[in-house]
């Protein structure tokens, strides 16, 4: 077999004494993903291409819904929809007994298009329209109220439409992380939380059924965990002592993280990130001991996003060019950047080549494809030498990226499922300069053609 | 005052039915009427009965006992055998009320002594009073009892020939095979004649009251006549007039009142005929030597004698006696099938699964690594993923098997017995079988029922002997201490109290299947199961939950109101009641499930509607299917032909089934009932029930073409 060619490489001897973990970083090649071979999914697909394992997906979702069932006997989830809401992630997570977290009008119909029943779509966030609450009250979907302005608004329109809603409300408190997540839903500390809580119980047409936070997200702490679950397990102690209202459930959010490395961070989040059981032991270890009597433990829900389905998640892309930059440091330029690895902003993310390379390694910068200079996906990163048309795999791009990349420059690419018998299903289309001008108009002064 | 006289007429009904085990007002008035025929000895049977209810009830003895006639219905028989055996005369009503009172001394005494061993009295009161006034006035002319002569004895009426005597002629000389008539005049000697209408009657009363019981009156005479034939033993057949009636009522009382019908209770009662003959004739003869009939007396001693003999047996397995005695054979028998089958919450301490989430048995019942000999019965869980591994690469430390540091729970209500908390977690592939259990939690459930959990984690255990632990109770965490290689939990049922006691096979209650699928009930699950506690849906627990003291009104759209409360009796079942009809419907609600065990009463009441519709719920909203309890209480002789064969083959069944379809504010439940003839079906009944979080909204039904809309309202009313 003709051997590859690989090019020649300067590399700078350093003298002194070796590292003692040694100077090779990861260079496996990742040929395949769940069997499938990435050449043959670019061929099928293009490049770049996202690329989700349905079975990695599974086995994350029953791992932690194993940590949670285990310790504790009445635990929900609520697939957080912002995380990755392509209608098939959606269903994989439906199908395995979870609820729908959304957070928008459009989500919310998502969910509802998904085949999840209304009262088992929770809705979140701090923009919820007149009409979306009209349709999660019909339909007995758990509406967790963020504001003042908007449990008047619930208030009101319960009123009109002469409809009970069930609600919850969204607690921020101080669980010792900062800086504080106290612009969603209302104070416990400064008591504008159990006031909050009073107007509901007082209000006639509405129903408090359960107590919502959501702490933060990548949180490495699993003690600001215990310390939301006490107060949240404190509030509803009091609204079953003081107010005879006991809540159904208490919504402890999600926020846990991923093993992906955040930037900036001395060692990779694999060996630092603290896992589900940890979470788990901690949220539920609080709540059992919190002194609720057995049969009125409140339901336990978790809407957990990010590690559920980010080490799921695949980008597969190819090397544009390399370079030299001005101060002598190698550039690689890739076909995918920030407009479609939004999360390369956040992480340093683990990136493999797709094929057996040589020994030789060298530092470089890879830059994204668009003509704009924030488009880094990694300032520095060890790879072998890499040539135009080489694929690279980015590992653990699951969560986030397929809801918060941007259609700038480039077309967004395809997103490939890989179901649980390695059969690969495309369950997003490239887009197309049609789709991109579907919405568009053109006023018809600069349709007709100008005559001379 | 209608209270009072209703009391005293079912009491003294009950006390004539009973002679033939029943509680049947047919039949009671039918012997009533037979014992008329002799109308002397009918009068002074009524007017025992009557003296001796009204003593006990004046004495204030139970109500409810008094009621049975078990009290009194010796003293029945005490009076139409001195009506039969004695002339009118001064003194007859003096010793007639001195014998009645010993006899009722006797019944009371007699039922409570051997009622301590759970054996009846059957009419050995009556014998043994009568005995006594044979005797005392055989002996004491001055007493001035005068005996009748014998060729008057069942002369039913002394007098001119009537047109009633006539037709006791008539019928006494019917053209049907002597047999035939030997039968119904010794189904007649149990009221002392001798009198093929009086045997019609009875017979046609006994019928309505129990086919079962007829048949084994046959099976017993027929049986008799067979081995009189073969031996010779009584050269003209077994006409005396008490031979038959002891035979025949050995058959009906072994074969199918004190244990339940069967074919071999069936067997059994074809078996102890020889028996008869032999206890009979000695008797017999022994007696003769006294002057003294020995009236049922082999009957009473035969049926007590093997009664104690069967209850002695240590496993009853197939033959079962009567645990609760319904006066019927075929209820006996059909609750019986309805509570080997339904009622298991009853037959067995209720044991739930001792972790919280799915585990997986890595070792079943009979194992093949260490679930042996005096161990076999015992389980092993372990955590698995979706690829059955139990463990987190790389599986070196304890820690990294998913089980591992999780809740282990009391697997019921009880009393810890013995805790051992010390014994360090191994490394992963190494055993200690020093300390072969490990850390181990004994807990007392009752007396010969304890459950095991072993190899916990070191110092993990939270409770210490002599807590009371509640089943769902955290009491340690799984961990890797004893014989195990690798992280698991040990769980056993054992009857003795020690660590290292012998397994006891033993079922859990409720659990469901991996994925929610199927709800098993009362068994044992097996090697590779994935199993959990079953998920309850709260709006179906809710809407179910009924306690004593609940009230509700329901209306239909027909404006017909009933108002149920639910209460609880003696023995804390709980049941509806209804304020309206005084239909009542038991039922059981635990935990897991609700369902209703017996209705009494109006069977065109909304209650018997819901009674129909509700049969059983899961409260984990799995489907149900099950079978309706048969009924043999009322009277309707289009089931005759089932009770006939039902202790052999019942080709007709009553089928429920429900499917429970979630809402958006609550969830609905449709039911369908049907009628299983020789498995064609028919649909007798379909109903829906719709919740919501506040409970039962309201209920629709189909049935014979009629629809019916129920509304549901609770509160006080």
């Amino acid at each position: 077999m003709k051997q590859k060619y690989e090019r020649p490489t300067i590399r700078k001897m350093n003298t002194g004494l070796m590292n003692k973990f040694g100077t090779r970083t990861d260079f496996d090649p990742v040929e395949a993903i769940d069997g499938v071979p990435v050449k043959s999914l670019v061929e099928q697909y293009g490049s770049p291409v996202f690329v989700l394992s349905e079975k990695q997906i599974r086995r994350n979702y029953q791992a932690a819904v194993r940590s949670f069932k285990t310790r504790y006997p009445k635990v929900q989830f609520a697939w957080s929809y912002k995380t990755n809401y392509l209608n098939a992630v959606c269903r994989i997570f439906h199908q395995e007994g979870s609820w729908a977290e959304v957070v928008s009008g459009f989500e919310y119909h998502k969910a509802l298009g998904n085949g999840v029943s209304g009262n088992q779509i929770i809705f979140n966030g701090p923009d919820k329209k007149e009409a979306d609450l009209i349709l999660a009250i019909e339909n007995h979907s758990l509406i967790h109220i963020d504001h003042y302005d908007e449990l008047y608004l619930l208030i009101d329109v319960c009123k009109r439409i002469n409809k009970k809603a069930k609600v919850a409300i969204r607690v921020n408190f101080d669980t010792g992380v900062y800086p504080i997540w106290d612009r969603f839903g209302f104070n416990y500390e400064n008591g504008q939380a159990w006031a909050a809580i009073n107007k509901i119980v007082a209000a006639e047409h509405l129903e408090l059924v359960g107590l919502h936070c959501h702490i933060g997200t990548f949180m490495l702490s699993t003690t600001a965990y215990s310390v939301a679950a006490t107060k949240l397990c404190d509030l509803a102690m009091r609204c079953k002592t003081e107010l005879q209202n006991p809540v159904q459930y208490l919504d402890l959010g999600g926020g846990f993280p991923s093993i992906n490395t955040l930037k900036g961070a001395y060692l990779p989040g694999v060996d630092t990130v603290p896992s589900v059981e940890d979470f788990a032991e901690a949220i539920t270890g609080t709540i059992l001991n919190f002194g609720f009597a057995a049969d009125e433990l409140p339901l336990l829900i978790l809407e957990s996003g990010r590690v559920l389905i980010d080490d799921a998640g695949y980008l597969i892309g190819s090397v544009l060019a390399n370079k030299r930059l001005s101060d002598g440091r190698r550039a690689t330029i890739l076909d995918f950047g920030i407009n479609i690895l939004f999360t390369s902003n956040w992480y340093d993310h683990k990136i493999s080549v797709a094929k057996e390379a040589g020994q030789y390694t060298e530092e470089t910068v890879l830059f994204g494809p668009l003509c704009m200079n924030i488009d880094v996906v990694r300032e520095s990163i060890t790879l072998p030498l890499l040539e135009r048309g080489d694929q690279v795999v980015v590992h653990k791009v699951g969560a986030y990226n397929m809801t918060q990349w941007m259609q700038f420059i480039n077309m967004r690419p395809a997103v490939v499922l890989i179901d649980m018998q390695g059969k690969s299903h495309q369950i997003r289309k490239p887009e197309t300069l049609a789709y991109l001008e579907m919405m568009e108009e053109v006023p018809e002064y600069l349709i007709k053609k100008s005559s001379f | 005052m209608k209270k009072h006289l209703q009391y005293y007429i079912s009491s003294a009904l009950n006390s004539y039915a009973v002679l033939f085990f029943s509680k049947n007002e047919i039949l009671g008035v039918l012997l009533f009427i037979v014992s008329m025929f002799n109308f002397n000895a009918g009068l002074t049977g009524l007017i025992s009965v009557l003296a001796s209810l009204i003593l006990v009830s004046a004495l204030g003895f139970n109500k409810e006992d008094i009621k049975t006639g078990l009290y009194t219905f010796n003293s029945l028989l005490l009076g139409i055998g001195f009506g039969t055996f004695f002339s009118f005369n001064s003194t007859f009503w003096l010793w007639l009320s001195a014998a009645c009172l010993l006899c009722v001394v006797l019944s009371v005494n007699l039922l409570s002594f051997l009622g301590k061993y759970g054996l009846p009295t059957l009419s050995i009161p009556f014998i043994i009073t009568f005995w006594l006034v044979l005797i005392a006035a055989s002996g004491y002319q001055g007493m001035g009892l005068v005996q009748k002569s014998s060729s008057l004895l069942f002369e039913l009426n002394t007098g001119a020939p009537s047109h009633f005597t006539k037709l006791c002629h008539f019928f006494d000389n019917l053209n049907v095979p002597a047999y035939v008539l030997l039968f119904f005049r010794s189904v007649s000697a149990v009221l002392f004649q001798n009198s093929v209408l009086a045997g019609i009657l009875i017979s046609i009363g006994v019928f309505i009251h129990s086919r079962i019981g007829f048949s084994l009156l046959l099976i017993g005479f027929v049986t008799a006549c067979f081995v009189n034939h073969l031996t010779g033993t009584y050269p003209d057949g077994i006409s005396n007039y008490y031979l038959g009636a002891n035979f025949m009522m050995v058959s009906c009382a072994i074969g199918g009142f004190f244990l339940i019908p069967s074919w071999r209770s069936y067997a059994w009662a074809i078996v102890v005929m020889p028996f008869t003959f032999l206890v009979l004739n000695a008797l017999s003869r022994l007696l003769g030597f006294y002057n003294l009939p020995v009236f049922s007396m082999p009957f009473c001693l035969i049926t007590i004698g093997l009664l104690y003999f069967f209850m002695l047996r240590k496993n009853p397995q197939k033959l079962q006696l009567t645990t609760f005695q319904n006066y019927s054979p075929e209820t006996n028998f059909y609750q019986f099938l309805s509570g080997k089958a339904r009622l298991k919450d009853f037959q067995y301490f209720n044991l739930s699964l001792p972790f919280m989430g799915a585990w997986t048995v890595s070792q079943g019942y009979q194992g093949e690594i260490t679930h042996k000999s005096d161990w076999q019965h015992a389980l092993d869980f372990v955590l698995e993923d979706m690829d059955g591994k139990s463990y987190n690469l790389p599986g070196i430390k304890p820690e990294d098997y998913y089980c591992f540091n999780k809740p282990v729970l009391a697997a019921g209500d009880g009393i810890v017995q013995e805790v051992i908390n010390h014994i360090d977690d191994n490394v992963i592939g190494q055993v200690n079988l020093e300390q072969n259990w490990g850390n181990t939690i004994v807990v007392k459930h009752t007396e010969h029922l304890y459950s095991k959990v072993s190899h916990l984690k070191k110092n993990s255990i939270k409770v210490k002997a002599g807590d009371l632990v509640k089943q769902g109770d955290i009491i340690g965490l799984c961990g890797n201490s004893g014989r195990s290689p690798e992280p698991h939990l040990h769980f056993q049922v054992q009857s003795t109290p020690y660590i290292g006691s012998k397994t006891l096979s033993y079922p859990f209650a409720y659990y469901a299947s991996e994925n929610n699928q199927v709800l098993k009930s009362f068994e044992i699950p097996k090697k590779g199961e994935t199993i959990q506690k079953p998920e309850i849906n709260p709006y179906l627990k809710n809407a179910f939950h009924f306690e004593p003291g609940y009230i509700n009104l329901v209306t239909d759209d027909r404006g017909n109101k009933e108002t149920w409360e639910v209460f609880a009796d003696n023995l804390g079942s709980t049941y509806f009641y209804c304020r309206e009809n005084q239909a009542v419907a038991y039922f059981v609600n635990n935990a897991n499930v609700f369902y209703f065990t017996r209705f009494y009463g109006d069977r065109k009441s909304i209650l018997f509607l819901f009674y129909q519709a509700a049969y059983k719920i899961n409260f984990s909203a799995h489907q149900v299917k099950d079978y309706y309890a048969r009924d043999a209480e009322r009277f309707k002789p289009s089931l005759w032909l089932r009770d006939l064969f039902a202790p052999f083959f019942i080709f007709t069944q009553h089928t429920y089934s429900n499917d429970i379809k979630p809402k958006n504010d609550g969830l609905t439940i449709n039911i369908e009932t049907k009628k299983q003839v020789f498995g064609h079906d028919e649909v007798l009944l379909n109903a829906e029930i719709h919740l919501n979080d506040k409970g039962i909204e309201s209920i629709d039904f189909l049935y014979k073409n009629k629809t019916l809309k129920v509304k549901w309202e609770t509160g006080l009313v």
